[in-house]
């Protein structure tokens, strides 16, 4: 018990809602942050579609518009899905979810916190210089991101800010990691863990791994920016450089491809869990749902070269690539079956975090199925750099992350603010989104199998795109509702903080832990440590509702009474 | 280079396009939300393995929404949950093996054609090397137009009588044409979206695609990979002529470049000795 003594409340403002360490006080932090953050990413993607839409209005120029797409997706990944789904669900579900009273270090948790803060600073910063914000493309490509495409501060400081929020999510990570493996209540096991932190924590382990690699690329390519270096400066007949502007691309998509999983990876894991209390029903074979993420987790680092088959790259590692890249189908495959399998003969409560999920799981399909063509290389000839790719990682990376974001808010803005959201306008903001979201990508997908390219201006300047304008058009009106379809969840966010229900500890009828303490839970969390004998899945027991005339058990309660005549009762060998 | 050599490019360009045997006939638009036009040999390969993986595609969409769609609607708040945990050997048994008969058709499919076309059409080098007439050509990208060098009568690269030209490739039809693509300043991406290949230029080093026209006509040759402020303006075109357009373009075109050239304009002799990549 030494290992996590009860601190006392913090009493002085600036420890308690700005300073903090507590760790339920900095999800909220990374919460409101990574929501202002996707207001922004947000309105740059309306700008890119108003720009497809009306491409001669000239409302900007080709400038500008590189600067926004570039903007939008590093906005979009670093600085809103990664501190919301990350940053928030981690740091809020991670203590309470297995028992315990704090993140393992409290006091890197603030730090990290506030590096992040300074790297959104530094993005912020990179709009207001001469010659605006980076425009190489969030992938940042050189030459193109070194002064040779990209002069100004705006690119630098960008480069910076990923430096500064890599170092960020680096910290929370070695938090979580550690969280994870030290600070497990007495009983949790790692096979009573929720799938939820199975999915933070395996995320935790590759953001470990892989953001250092990014940080180093990041830093290598300001000093070729800024002291004369030429790592990414290659020698053809116009520069006289030595380096390699694909080495570039090798670390960054060395890191890159993990991070695709590292989005996704915590929004499978609340899925699991979720789709399962709302089915009222256990989450279907359990250790495969935990197998099939480690199984991702473990592919994901050595598939990276599938977004560099057009790099000239050997055909035999190419060709390693793309077998490996198709593996992953397996893993993924039996992660949906479980889902489904979850789902069904279930008792489905269709309330707003359920439907976000049963969307997540819709939007996610499609994604998951378009990304076999761009992982083999003969298909890949023809579709890589169009809309098919911008399509397919927004239905992964934005719709299925977005969605599971915002059924994850449903479902814990009870746990962390003490108030329920309204159903009304929850189920109003689910219509809204998914159907437009799917209408948006859907017409991306479309128009990159039609042969549009990424990254146009104007995409009516080929021949072999000019009659795409009307299904970019329509695809922009989609996106516009998408962007109206917010409103519903920006009113309901400040409604129910002010003035919604009162939530009670246990709004949801649910297991796992978080659930065992007031909402909001006290600095502590837990007056005493909990003792979990069960897993977090327990629905639907005959037992169980034989003694307790209820369809759930908690992971700490024992049940009442034993039946003798089976030797003991169906939730004992269950969680055995 | 100095201003007055582009004054020149520009007029050497203009002379082209007003002498060529051939005129530079628009390429011609496509409808419908499919791929544009096919007019390569090998491009009817990547169209259909991605059409059958759509296929099997929708089909597993359509079942995963049908089975979606039945739980939620079959299953409600009015039904009992079933207590099943799911991790019988039986149910283990059957996630898995569906999942690897889904992986096995679908995968193993797009993999086994993937390779078999990879290694018969689009990374067959040595079968376009070897028949007779393959014509070679060097490609410079660079912010925001394409450089295109044929060998010239002399069959060797980055002499005298190569014919330079911008945003303008002639193919003659039926031929394999092997290309070799270099950058003198960013990324670019040489694609031809009506050939199904595409071949990122980088600088530094030399990359190689191949195709074979199967029809006369023009096609626009696009940039892929973002390269800057106008990367949406750094369109070529390409143009299939019959082997006797060809000739004869080919003929007119080699006399502007002798008249064109200059030992001393240094940039202006980018090309390089070809070798077998």
């Amino acid at each position: 018990m030494d290992l996590q003594p009860i601190h006392p409340d913090p009493t002085n403002f600036w420890k308690k809602y700005v300073f903090s360490t507590d760790h339920k006080v900095i999800a909220r932090q990374f919460l409101w942050t990574g929501l202002l953050f996707l207001a922004l990413g947000g309105f740059l993607a309306m700008v890119i579609r108003y720009q497809w839409a009306f491409p001669d209005s000239r409302a900007i120029g080709p400038a500008e518009y590189a600067s926004t797409f570039t903007m939008h997706g590093l906005i979009m990944i670093f600085w809103a899905i990664t501190p919301a789904l990350i940053g928030c669900f981690g740091n809020l579900t991670i203590p309470l979810m297995i028992g315990a009273r704090d993140m393992a270090f409290p006091l890197l948790n603030m730090l990290s916190y506030w590096t992040f803060f300074l790297s959104a600073v530094l993005i912020i910063a990179s709009f207001m210089v001469e010659l605006g914000a980076a425009a190489a493309g969030w992938t940042t490509y050189p030459p193109l991101s070194t002064q040779v495409g990209t002069p100004g501060w705006g690119q630098s400081l960008v480069v910076l800010a990923i430096f500064v929020t890599g170092s960020a999510t680096i910290m929370g990570s070695v938090n979580y990691v550690t969280t994870v493996i030290r600070l497990r209540a007495p009983g949790m096991t790692w096979g009573r863990m929720p799938l939820t932190v199975w999915g933070l924590w395996l995320t935790a382990i590759l953001n470990v791994l892989f953001v250092p690699v990014l940080a180093a690329g990041g830093l290598l390519l300001l000093l070729d920016r800024h002291f004369g270096t030429e790592f990414f400066i290659a020698g053809a007949a116009a520069t006289t450089g030595a380096g390699d502007p694909i080495l570039f691309q090798h670390l960054f998509w060395i890191f890159g491809h993990p991070e695709v999983y590292i989005l996704i990876l915590p929004a499978w894991g609340i899925m699991g869990d979720l789709l399962s209390f709302f089915s009222r029903k256990p989450a279907y074979w359990y250790k495969g749902q935990v197998w099939a993420m480690v199984a991702v987790t473990v592919l994901s680092a050595i598939v990276y070269g599938h977004h560099m088959f057009t790099t000239g790259m050997n055909p035999l590692l190419g060709q390693t690539f793309m077998l490996l890249t198709l593996i992953i189908s397996v893993p993924a495959e039996l992660l949906f079956l479980n889902w489904l399998h979850t789902i069904w003969k279930g008792s489905i409560r269709l309330t707003t975090p359920m439907l976000f999920f049963l969307g997540a799981v819709f939007v996610f399909g499609l994604g998951g199925l378009t990304g076999i063509f761009l992982g083999t290389i003969s298909t890949d000839l023809y579709l890589h750099d169009t809309m098919f790719v911008v399509g397919h990682f927004h239905f992964t990376m934005a719709a299925a992350s977005l969605l599971a974001t915002f059924a994850g808010i449903y479902y814990w803005f009870p746990k962390m603010y003490g108030r329920m959201m309204s159903e009304t306008l929850g189920k109003w903001h689910f219509w809204i989104s998914t159907v437009t979201i799917t209408l948006v990508f859907t017409g991306q997908m479309v128009v990159g199998y039609a042969g549009q390219h990424r990254r146009l201006y104007d995409p009516y300047q080929y021949t072999f795109t000019a009659h795409l304008d009307d299904m970019n058009f329509w695809t922009s009106i989609a996106a516009f509702a998408m962007a109206a379809g917010q409103i519903p969840f920006v009113l309901n966010w400040f409604s129910s903080m002010v003035a919604g229900r009162k939530a009670e500890a246990n709004p949801w009828q649910v297991g796992t832990l978080e659930w065992t303490v007031p909402s909001p839970p006290p600095h502590h969390n837990f007056d005493v440590l909990p003792v979990v004998v069960r897993g977090p899945h327990e629905y639907a027991n005959p037992d169980v509702r034989a003694a307790l005339g209820r369809d759930w058990i908690g992971q700490t309660e024992d049940l009442p009474e034993r039946d003798p005549a089976s030797g003991g009762t169906a939730v004992e060998a269950a969680s055995a | 280079m100095r201003p007055s050599r582009y004054v020149k490019l520009l007029w050497l360009t203009l002379l082209f396009s007003l002498s060529a045997p051939l005129a530079w006939a628009a390429p011609q638009p496509e409808s419908g939300y499919s791929f544009p036009r096919d007019a390569s040999v090998h491009g009817h390969r990547i169209d259909w393995l991605i059409e059958i993986t759509m296929v099997f595609c929708i089909i597993l969409f359509v079942i995963m929404c049908i089975w979606m769609a039945l739980a939620v609607f079959k299953h409600g708040e009015d039904h009992e949950a079933e207590y099943d945990h799911g991790d019988t050997k039986h149910s283990m048994y059957v996630a898995f093996s569906l999942s690897a008969i889904i992986f096995l058709i679908v995968d193993g499919n797009l993999f086994y054609w993937a390779v078999k076309d990879l290694n018969e059409a689009f990374w067959a080098f040595d079968d376009a090397y070897a028949a007779e007439n393959h014509l070679k050509v060097e490609i410079n990208a660079h912010q925001w137009a394409w450089d295109f060098r044929y060998a010239g009568p002399d069959d060797v690269f980055n002499t005298a009588d190569d014919i330079v030209t911008l945003n303008d490739f002639r193919v003659p039809v039926d031929t394999p044409v092997i290309v070799q693509i270099a950058s003198t300043d960013v990324l670019h991406s040489f694609a031809l979206p009506n050939f199904r290949v595409k071949m990122d230029a980088v600088p530094g080093s030399i990359t190689q695609l191949w195709f074979q026209a199967k029809r006369t006509g023009d096609y626009d040759i696009s940039c892929a990979q973002h390269c800057g402020t106008n990367h949406y303006k750094m369109k070529g075109q390409i143009s299939v002529l019959t082997q006797e357009d060809y000739d004869a373009w080919f003929r007119h075109a080699t006399r502007v470049s002798e008249l064109a050239y200059d030992p001393e304009d240094e940039s202006a002799h980018w090309g390089w000795t070809w070798e077998k990549l």
